[in-house]
């Protein structure tokens, strides 16, 4: 074959290819050794204890005071600092269930603490105290929560597949006087559940 | 050195220096021009894109120096700068306003360049990074609107994050490393890659997606940024709620640019698909347009099933843009009826949308070819008529005056505003002096290109044609520069001849400027001819 016409080589020989290929291999195989992203995320700034129920005015919740059929936003788990106690993952409506839902009793069975955060797309849902609708409300897509069980029964939260269809809850317990107090939760699908991502009923 | 008898002396001598060194950097391999008339700004959209880019930086490093990206402080130095720092309100609402211009801008730079086929023959690269950078700046107003934190940012936010926790296998992780842990990180994060990441990026992808030949049109400029000012004067942004965490926020949708998408996500489908599958699929179908297209020629009118589908998507945009925006006032039915968009009903019209749109399509073609062949047919025929509107040099002089007149007095308008506190009553008028200072550049460039402009040649009388000659002033300067076998004659018997002769008169005479002869519409667009 004549010299004219034909094309140059690609300039990498066999044996560059191969050594090219062994460093590459050495670095692959060493890096997720490397704690590479470890700068990104934040590490949790809080730990998980047993803490009163603080409602908004300051006070610890009441079982003997606090109004049946109503619902307040509580901090948990709380900082100290105004601005990281301002997020919403750590937002909870605390709920007293109305009387038919069997809100009139003083034990844990009367109330609930369900994560702020909707299943859907993490808009902030209220419950609604109002006949007719005691229940809690999305404003984005308008799902509607089961007060009793956490469940969406209605909206885009509702056709999630579980756990996404069910909000994570906070154990509560009440002393001998009535005061109510969080126990230390464990977040995972099959326990308290996971902020925004959901619980298995 | 010989003396120089030119007057580059001083402070000219350094401006012509600088210039000169100019010579050596990048700046020489992109080829400005300054169209000397009056050009359509589809052509240099981009250019507009890019001037509202700059006034957006500028107006967000002003804004910088008095916001705090702390969640709880957040809205509140915003509505600092809205209240207290002086002329905070006007930085706001035109950072703010000029990021709306900017994506509506891009769109219709992009669908100009579309359905022109400019993505054609080498341009595919600029076509791409032209998509990406239309994705990035909607991102990079998206991530503006959020920073602001009022119930409407916060619900933002929270979709966004969702959306990329839903990512399959890897998204909690992207969200943890990108977004944070929490909102307090989230609203850190997002202004740092409001201010920062997503800038760098725009700037990288625009080093990529810049042509050689640009086009600065400095009137068209200013108008767009009277545009945005106006818009800001009339329609002031408000600062919407402050979020509290224990006030559960009301029924809220995100910025136009982004409810196309929020209706696909107001159909209960799963929200991974509807919020990310969907419109990644849009813009890798548009990132690949330039392979898909296989016509040979560049005309939307020869090219009828890629101008389909662009109208199809036009069409499908407006109706998601208006649709994801629709909630039904009517407070009385339930929350989850008035937000939920029932797919079938939604999807079935976004396919019937398809054949409406070839249809469509189909009916312009046949229309503009009609067109076009009814104007050929009208140019072989009868006269071309081309309307204009000609000034004579004294007229522009005292229209000149005028504009200039007209600013002083709105400059004191809009500060004497400014100082009584009507804020958006001096947005408006600092709008207009950017309106008047663009028509002020046109009529200046306008004159420029009338002194340009052929001197007149040797006239001769054509009194029946323009009775305008007849006036004292003309009649002598006619008969002197006339040949001498006409200038001898009487007036009386010179008056066949001269007619036979008119004809050969250039259209651009200076006798003729003033009388509405003149219909050559590519005076001084010789920057425009380049290749």
């Amino acid at each position: 074959m004549s010299e004219v016409g034909t094309k140059k080589s690609d300039g990498l020989s066999r044996r560059d290819f191969l050594r090219l290929m062994g460093a590459a291999g050495t670095g692959l195989a060493f890096a997720p050794f490397i704690p590479f992203g470890d700068f990104m995320p934040n590490p949790n700034q809080a730990s998980l204890e047993k803490v009163p129920v603080i409602l908004p005015d300051g006070s610890q919740a009441n079982m003997n005071t606090y109004e049946i059929n109503s619902a307040q936003v509580i901090t948990y788990p709380s900082t100290g600092d105004p601005a990281l106690d301002a997020e919403a993952f750590r937002k909870w409506q605390f709920i007293r269930l109305p009387e038919e839902l069997g809100g009139g009793k003083t034990d844990t069975t009367g109330i609930r603490a369900y994560s702020m955060i909707c299943l859907h797309l993490w808009c902030l849902w209220k419950y609604w105290p109002e006949d007719g609708r005691k229940r809690g409300e999305c404003p984005c897509h308008g799902s509607m929560y089961d007060p009793t069980t956490g469940t969406a029964f209605v909206g885009p939260a509702s056709v999630q597949a579980a756990p996404s269809n069910t909000l994570p809850e906070l154990t509560l317990e009440i002393d001998s006087d009535g005061f109510v107090f969080i126990l230390p939760p464990k977040f995972d699908a099959n326990n308290n559940g996971v902020i925004g991502y959901g619980r298995f009923a | 050195m010989a003396v120089s008898l030119d007057r580059r002396t001083g402070i000219v001598a350094l401006l012509y220096w600088i210039w000169d060194g100019v010579d050596r950097t990048i700046f020489t391999a992109i080829k400005f021009s300054f169209p000397a008339r009056f050009v359509s700004p589809f052509g240099f959209l981009g250019m507009l894109t890019f001037s509202t880019f700059i006034i957006l930086g500028v107006t967000g490093a002003l804004l910088m120096f008095y916001y705090q990206p702390i969640l709880d402080r957040a809205w509140d130095s915003v509505a600092f700068i809205n209240d207290d720092v002086p002329f905070g309100f006007h930085i706001r609402n035109i950072h703010y306003h000029g990021s709306n211009a900017m994506v509506l801008l891009a769109v219709l730079h992009m669908y100009y360049q579309y359905f022109s086929g400019r993505y054609k023959i080498r341009n595919e690269i600029l076509w791409m990074t032209g998509v990406i950078l239309g994705v990035v700046t909607i991102l990079e107003a998206f991530t503006g609107y959020d920073v602001i934190f009022s119930e409407r940012a916060e619900l933002a936010i929270s979709i966004a994050a969702s959306l990329t926790t839903s990512i399959p296998v890897v998204g909690p992780t992207i969200r943890d490393a990108a977004l944070g842990s929490g909102f307090s990180d989230f609203v850190l994060r997002f202004y740092a890659q409001h201010v920062f990441l997503l800038p760098i990026v725009m700037l990288g992808l625009m080093a990529v997606h810049f042509p050689r030949f640009l086009v600065f049109d400095v009137p068209m400029v200013m108008a767009i940024g009277g545009a945005i000012l106006i818009t800001g004067g009339v329609f002031p942004i408000d600062m919407g709620f402050k979020f509290e965490p224990t006030v559960p926020p009301g029924v809220t949708v995100p910025e136009w640019y982004l409810t196309g998408i929020y209706a696909f996500m107001r159909t209960q489908y799963d929200k991974f698909v509807t919020g990310l599958l969907w419109p990644l699929v849009f813009i890798i179908s548009l990132v690949l347009i330039p392979f898909l297209d296989r016509y040979k020629k560049f005309s939307w009118r020869d090219r009828p099933m890629v101008t389909a589908f662009g109208i199809t998507s036009l069409a499908q945009i407006m109706v998601t843009t208006y649709w994801g925006f629709y909630i039904s006032p009517d407070v009385s039915i339930p929350l989850v009826e008035r937000l939920v968009i029932d797919p079938i009903f939604f999807y079935g019209v976004m396919i019937l949308l398809v054949p409406l749109g070839f249809g469509f399509t189909y009916m312009m073609i046949k229309l503009a070819n009609e067109a076009e062949r009814k104007s050929k047919l009208a140019k072989n025929t009868g006269p071309q008529k081309v309307a204009t509107i000609n000034l004579s040099d004294k007229w522009i002089n005292w229209l000149l005056v005028a504009l200039l007149a007209f600013q002083v007095f709105l400059n004191i308008a809009a500060y004497n505003a400014a100082l009584t506190g009507m804020k958006n009553v001096s947005l408006f008028l600092i709008g207009i002096i950017l309106l008047v200072f663009a028509a002020f550049f046109h009529i200046y460039r306008y004159a420029l290109s009338q002194q340009k402009s052929a001197p007149p040649p040797a006239p001769v009388r054509i009194v029946e044609d323009f009775p305008e000659l007849s006036e004292s002033e003309v009649i002598p300067e006619v008969t002197a520069d006339s040949t001498s076998e006409t200038s001898k004659l009487p007036d009386g018997t010179s008056e066949e001849k001269p007619k036979e002769l008119a004809p050969t008169v250039p259209t651009t005479t200076k006798a003729d400027l003033d009388i509405g002869t003149n219909n050559n519409t590519n005076l001084g667009s010789q920057d425009l001819t380049k290749p």
